[in-house]
């Protein structure tokens, strides 16, 4: 962060947020707020979108569900397997993650990261259900802790995929 | 807040893989071709004694489903 040519305005929080370089609210937003979000979101495999501008990005973290708006409090979230909603002017995009992280940067810059996503029409609903099942049995059949918490990680995320499927 | 997966002895690597290979099997069979693309790498590992390889064997992974054999 640069302090050059920036007034030292004694006990204010904005000269707080100034030495800190850490921001605590909206309000003390710096950037040039166009009230769009800047958002990349990438794959390892792939890059599905870059630079795109977006007016919210809706998604399911751990710390709970979140909307993010342009000028979002800068914050590291790490997703749950669950749906992420671009919002845009052309309207809204679905994508489910499996987990990753969306980063969001002061500037109104949006990073999000996962390791799988599709779209919801790309999902078979079928297999979702067969898969479930057979997750259930397993995480309730496992005899080791480790098999027992992969079992119950699948089971949580095509309960997930489902609730998002019959929306 | 400890995951439940780590307090079974999981590290967040091994969690992030398990719920992407779980996503990817449910993905339609027309992509099914470019998934197995990306999958299917794995590590293999070989002990080396008095400068003699041992047999390259797997790395054991969190297996969720039976393995199929090719």
């Amino acid at each position: 962060m640069s302090f050059v040519g920036r007034t030292f305005k004694p006990a204010t929080a904005l000269a707080r947020t100034a030495r800190l370089g850490m921001r605590l609210y909206a309000s003390e937003a710096t950037g040039a707020s166009s009230g769009k979000l800047t958002v990349n979101f990438a794959l390892p495999h792939m890059t599905v979108l870059k630079s795109q501008e977006m007016n919210q990005v809706d998604m399911s973290a751990v710390s709970g569900d979140l909307g993010v708006l342009a000028d979002h409090v800068p914050t590291i979230e790490q997703l749950k397997p669950g749906v992420v909603d671009f919002i845009g002017d052309a309207g809204s995009q679905k994508y489910f993650v499996s987990g990753g992280f969306a980063i969001m940067n002061p500037n109104s810059v949006l990073n999000i990261n996962a390791v799988e996503a599709f779209k919801l029409e790309d999902i078979d609903a079928q297999a979702v259900a067969a898969n479930l099942a057979e997750s259930q049995r397993l995480a309730a059949s496992a005899k080791d802790e480790v098999t027992k918490a992969a079992a119950a990680i699948e089971v949580e995320l095509y309960e997930s995929l489902q609730s998002a499927l019959s929306k | 807040m400890t995951f439940a997966w780590r307090a079974a002895g999981m590290n967040y690597l091994q969690y992030s893989s398990i719920a992407a290979r779980a996503l990817r099997r449910v993905a339609k069979s027309e992509l099914q071709p470019e998934i197995a693309k990306r999958q299917g790498m794995g590590i293999k590992a070989a002990k080396w004694e008095n400068g003699k390889s041992g047999l390259p064997t797997p790395v054991s992974t969190i297996e969720t489903r039976p393995r199929a054999e090719n």
